[in-house]
């Protein structure tokens, strides 16, 4: 084992200066990373840290076990590789496998320093975080980790019933509030709205007399009492696991009754439901998180050349197989998506400096402009693009003002060149350090990138007219020259962190997911189909497919339910409603949710929820004509009681309130192809 | 440590205890698609969860090489191809790439410095191969330039030779053309004697008589070499010639495909439990995937047995369990049976893989299957012995093949009593028949 810390040791050693530069050249970019630690690991590590999901420690549980047993698998019978893993936090750490060649540990350096990027500017990670403080999930899990361990050593609470209760609340993880910050989503919504005015107005110090001219006292009560009745609204509550916190219960067999919890309960309660909220964000951002990794990554190492040459292969490699499994593969579709959101950016700006030449209108843009030139004046300034060790003087050249210029660095590789010194720099390995932001921008532009050309010229006129229709200096250059001789070379890049910065993959796919995308990538939606008994392509429109895929990332892929009733009847059972969109709940797992439920509340649950329900006979005709059969859709109380289920019917009022109106996810075509 | 102590608890969820999760357990597969992937069978707990009825929900698919038509069948819904069902999934980032079959025999082949060649049986295939056979003539765009430029370089390094050199020998006292010519000749120097005597006559009169004799010319002045006078003055004037020229033609070649049957034999009786059965399953997997990697065409047969053998599908070969007792024999006929059936040893590698606890009934090793082994002609026979913490006592299956087979070459007896072995248990089979040529 101590030979094997020296190999890591070595590895390491190797790593230094990647680590280094890679950040430098992240930052150069215009990305903000928190600070990552690098670990170099063996397979074993790496197995057991990928487990733990990107954690050295967590509580004990045996779900870590079965992802240790599937990772090992996997690893054994070489189905597949990991490289690399990175955790959210603030320092990030990541874990590189000792036996990557120096090839995939660069460019998994450049994807993880993305991926941190994301981390700290994405705002749905910073929902977690309390206001300026910093994040220490590593210290949160190792202390989740210790006092859980504890009660289960703790020889007053048997083990199995520890570990029972983890299960009961795991069924449940997904049943957060996750579009709320953590300190305030388990409160219930109202309770942040009714805020006595008056309080506003101490705090706003108006003197008195001002005050009473506005407003009268009496005009003040008025008003809280009109709030307070506006929150006292029965919302349903989204956060169940609060709920449970608060309210749970758990039944005495001895006394025959729901008792409170133990302290260990809540304990145990409190700290798997902050652990849900710290990884809610991570499974809303896959797609995003992990297409921004990929697309840095590719630029840093094919682009920038941060593989050498020797490594090229072995990384274009790496890469055309990361991005190449099969399936729906978050890396590609996010790739994807951000290089048409970059692509689509700078043709806009673009479009917007040549509907400002003299002569360009909207409507004779595309015989007006010869793309051919246009193309050949957003190529980078040569200078920019081939800059070396004997190019250095062509820099000089540029001017000591000019902005894309990284004036400071320059001026340290040529006065040690003037002083006969070996340089600072090594412009043959690391060029883009003699450029600022903006060259960098303009030496990476999108549309002159060989796969992009002709992008510009597919604009269309009805996005040409858009942009024409406030536009006010449309006169403002005499010639296409000067037009784009005042481009934006980085509008790209900054609409694409703005994007990073408020989107989840929900509002990312709905906004950027394209028409052109779909067809290329030959997405389809199918549904299972109760004719034939089998599940069949139903669709392969745009609009079908982006139904199915917001389905499948709306609420991490599962249905809405929430708390309704605590105190149902009147005789404190628990009314859960399903929000019904569409499609049916999965009733078997719902009723061993159910079960499980039972555990934390004590008392009997209910759980609302509404059925499809086919008919026989129009199973039987539908089956000869070859068409769908209709069902209906009916509104059921599922009850269990600690014992056995039974099931109501639901009055309407109550199906009223679960069944959403408007939403239809089925994809199915009217006329069904028999 | 904790992870180990997960790892246990895992184990027995079900089995030992946690009965109340035993619903939620199933045996999901492991591994990729397409042909030649193989499926590793895992256990998984899915606890429940408020869900999408996997039915109602449907989903979107990807098709490849091409969007498929409305009203297709696409299969039952892949696991992954939702969010949900991965465990673990919801940690942090990481990278995953497939490895295909030929790339684990290789990783294999390092790993244990092992490297077997397929050998033995080949189907032989015609194919047009690559445009590397040459003739005469042929079209312009065959023609190999390469082979014509090398060729003319020969021609001219044969044909070069140092001129200055020679023009100063002719410049020796007294010499006629002859002599300088005889001369060049005993000093290897590639020149026509049309040269010299056109050299001789173009020397002015006062240079006639700068040198003494042909020695003291050769001490005053540096003979430069071929490769001298061709950096100094670049490469001029490479003689091609028509009968240099060479046309390229497509190559008949004859690709031999390599063929394999590995029979895989599991004894599903009673006493084979969950322990052993996964200790069969982690050998047998890696065998049959380090064999697909190897060989072009890779088949396999898997036969379960107790007291009686029969054939079954892969999917349902590592879950099966029986009650009946055990007669390893039933298997070896049913293998010899297909055997000789569908894959005749004349066109077919075959491998025959058991394994068992190697409890057998009284006197069926001696008596039918040792004889059956050696009966079987294969480039392998194995037996894998999957007795976890040691040996029961009436278990001698393995010890007595052992004993009687272990010298003749293509027979090899693994032990596996713990995950721990299954690399020495795999290196161990494979090692022998790697060694038998």
């Amino acid at each position: 084992m101590r030979d094997d810390r020296i190999d890591a040791q070595r590895v390491a050693k190797q790593l230094e200066e990647p680590v280094r530069e890679a950040s430098a050249l992240a930052k150069k970019l215009g990305l903000d990373p928190y600070p990552v630690n690098y670990w170099i690991v063996d397979y074993d590590e790496m197995n057991q840290l990928i487990a733990y999901g990107g954690f050295q420690t967590r509580y004990p549980h045996w779900r870590w076990g079965m992802s240790y047993d599937r990772q090992r698998k996997t690893d054994q019978f070489g189905m597949g590789k990991a490289f690399e893993i990175v955790n959210n936090d603030n320092p990030s750490h990541a874990f590189l496998q000792e036996s990557n060649s120096l090839a995939d540990q660069k460019a998994v350096i450049t994807h993880v320093e993305a991926h941190s990027d994301f981390f700290a500017n994405n705002e749905w990670f910073g929902m977690f975080a309390r206001d300026g403080e910093m994040l220490d999930a590593a210290a949160m899990l190792e202390a989740h980790g210790s006092a859980i361990g504890s009660y289960m050593d703790d020889p007053e609470i048997d083990r199995g019933e520890v570990e029972k209760f983890i299960d009961a609340v795991l069924c449940l993880e997904d049943n957060i509030d996750q579009h709320r910050p953590y300190r305030e989503a388990g409160l219930p919504r109202e309770k942040q709205g009714p805020e006595d005015l008056r309080d506003r107005l101490d705090d706003m110090n108006i003197s008195d007399e001002v005050r009473r001219q506005v407003f009268s006292e009496e005009w003040l009560d008025d008003l809280a009492e009109a709030e307070e009745a506006e929150a006292n609204l029965d919302e349903p509550q989204k956060d169940i696991l609060a709920y449970l916190r608060r309210h749970g219960m758990t039944y005495d067999e001895e006394k025959d009754r729901a008792v409170e919890m133990e302290p260990w309960q809540k304990d145990v309660l409190d700290m798997l439901r902050e652990e849900s909220y710290y990884f809610a964000a991570q499974k809303m951002t896959k797609v995003m998180n992990e297409g921004w990794a990929a697309y840095w990554e590719s630029l840093m190492m094919g682009e920038e050349h941060f593989a050498g040459t020797d490594e090229f292969i072995t990384y274009a490699d790496h890469q055309s197989r990361v991005l190449g499994s099969p399936g729906l593969n978050p890396y590609k579709l996010g790739k994807d998506l951000w290089e048409y959101i970059e692509n689509s950016t700078n043709r806009r700006e673009v479009a917007d400096k040549l509907l400002r030449v003299k002569g360009v209108t909207w409507r004779n843009f595309h015989d007006e402009v010869d793309f051919e030139r246009v193309q050949e004046l957003l190529a980078p300034d040569p200078t920019i693009d081939g800059i070396r060790s004997d190019t250095v003087d062509d820099v000089v050249a540029l001017g000591p003002d000019d902005p894309r210029i990284d004036y400071e660095t320059l001026d340290r590789v040529l006065s040690a060149r003037e002083a006969d010194e070996e340089s600072p720099v090594d412009v043959d390995a690391y060029p883009w350090k003699l450029l600022t932001y903006e060259g960098m921008a303009e030496r990476h532009y999108s549309l002159v990138k060989p796969q992009n050309r002709g992008f510009v010229r597919r604009i269309r006129r009805s996005e040409l007219e858009r942009l024409a229709r406030y536009m006010f200096d449309d006169e403002l250059y005499d010639t296409v020259e000067e037009a784009l001789a005042d481009l934006d070379y980085s509008a790209g890049w900054r609409r694409m962190r703005e994007i990073r910065e408020s989107h989840n993959d929900v509002t990312f796919l709905d906004a950027f997911l394209t028409d052109e995308f779909v067809t290329e990538s030959h997405y389809f939606a199918y549904e299972y189909t109760r004719s034939s008994g089998d599940f069949r392509v139903t669709s392969t429109d745009y609009e079908d497919v982006k139904k199915k895929l917001l389905l499948m990332f709306t609420n991490f892929g599962k249905p809405t339910v929430a708390v309704y009733d605590g105190n149902y009847d009147n005789r404190g059972e628990l009314l859960l409603g399903h929000q019904y969109n569409g499609i049916m709940l999965d009733h078997g797992q719902a009723k061993g949710v159910v079960e499980r439920l039972y555990d934390l509340w004590g008392r009997p649950i209910n759980l609302m929820t509404i059925v499809k329900e086919y008919d026989e006979h129009d199973l039987e005709i539908a089956r000869r004509r070859g068409r769908e059969p209709e069902p209906v859709e009916a509104g059921k109380r599922i009850r269990y009681d600690g014992e056995s289920f039974e099931v109501h019917d639901l009055d309407d009022e109550l199906t009223e309130r679960i069944a959403a109106g408007d939403v239809d996810y089925d994809t199915k075509p009217d006329d069904w192809l028999a | 440590m904790g992870l180990r102590e997960d790892l246990e608890r895992f184990h027995e969820v079900g089995e030992n205890r946690r009965e109340d999760l035993k619903e939620f357990i199933s045996y999901g597969d492991l591994g990729g698609s397409g042909p030649n992937s193989i499926n590793i069978p895992i256990k998984i707990i899915d606890l429940p969860e408020f869900a999408y009825d996997r039915r109602d929900m449907g989903g979107v698919g990807q098709g490849q090489g091409g969007t498929p038509d409305v009203g297709q069948p696409v299969g039952p819904p892949q696991p992954g191809d939702g969010e949900d069902g991965d465990p673990g999934e919801e940690g942090g980032e990481h990278e995953y790439y497939q490895m295909d079959p030929e790339e684990f025999a290789q990783e294999l082949d390092e790993e244990l410095g092992l490297d077997l060649q397929p050998k033995g049986k080949e189907v032989v295939e015609e194919i047009e191969g690559d445009y590397t056979e040459l003739t005469r003539t042929g079209p312009n765009s065959t023609l190999d330039f390469e082979k014509l430029f090398r060729a003319g370089l020969k021609r001219k390094l044969a044909m070069d030779f140092d001129d200055d050199y020679v023009r100063e020998a002719c410049k020796v006292e007294g010499v006629t053309a002859d002599d300088v010519f005889r001369w060049a000749r005993e000093e290897n120097i590639l020149v026509s004697h049309a040269w010299v005597a056109d050299a001789y006559e173009n020397i002015p009169d006062d240079e006639r008589g700068t040198w003494a004799s042909f020695e003291e010319m050769a001490e005053n002045v540096e003979e430069t070499t071929t490769m001298q006078r061709i950096r100094r003055d670049g490469l001029r004037n490479v003689p091609f010639r028509r009968e240099d020229e060479r046309y390229r033609h497509p190559e008949i070649v004859e690709e031999k495909q390599k063929n394999v049957v590995v029979v895989n034999i599991r004894d599903v009786s009673g006493s084979m439990r969950e322990k052993k059965r996964e200790l069969v399953e982690r050998t047998f997997t890696p065998l049959d995937w380090y064999l697909t990697g190897k060989y072009d065409n890779a088949e396999f047969v898997y036969i379960a047995h107790d007291a009686e053998a029969w054939q079954v599908e892969r999917e349902e070969f590592f879950g099966i369990r029986s009650g009946g007792g055990t007669k390893i024999s039933s298997a070896y006929l049913l293998a010899k049976e297909i055997l000789d059936e569908e894959y005749p040893w004349a066109d077919w590698n075959r491998y025959v893989f058991a394994a068992g606890d190697s409890e057998n009934s009284s006197n069926d090793t001696r008596e039918n299957v040792i004889p059956l082994m050696e009966e079987i002609p294969a480039n392998l026979h194995a037996y894998v012995e999957t007795q976890p913490g040691g040996n029961a006592i009436n278990a001698t299956h393995a010890e007595e093949v052992e004993s009687s087979l272990s010298d003749t070459g293509n027979v090899v007896v693994a032990y596996v009593k713990s995950p721990d072995d299954v690399v020495d248990a795999i290196y161990k089979i494979l090692s022998t028949e790697s060694n038998d040529d």
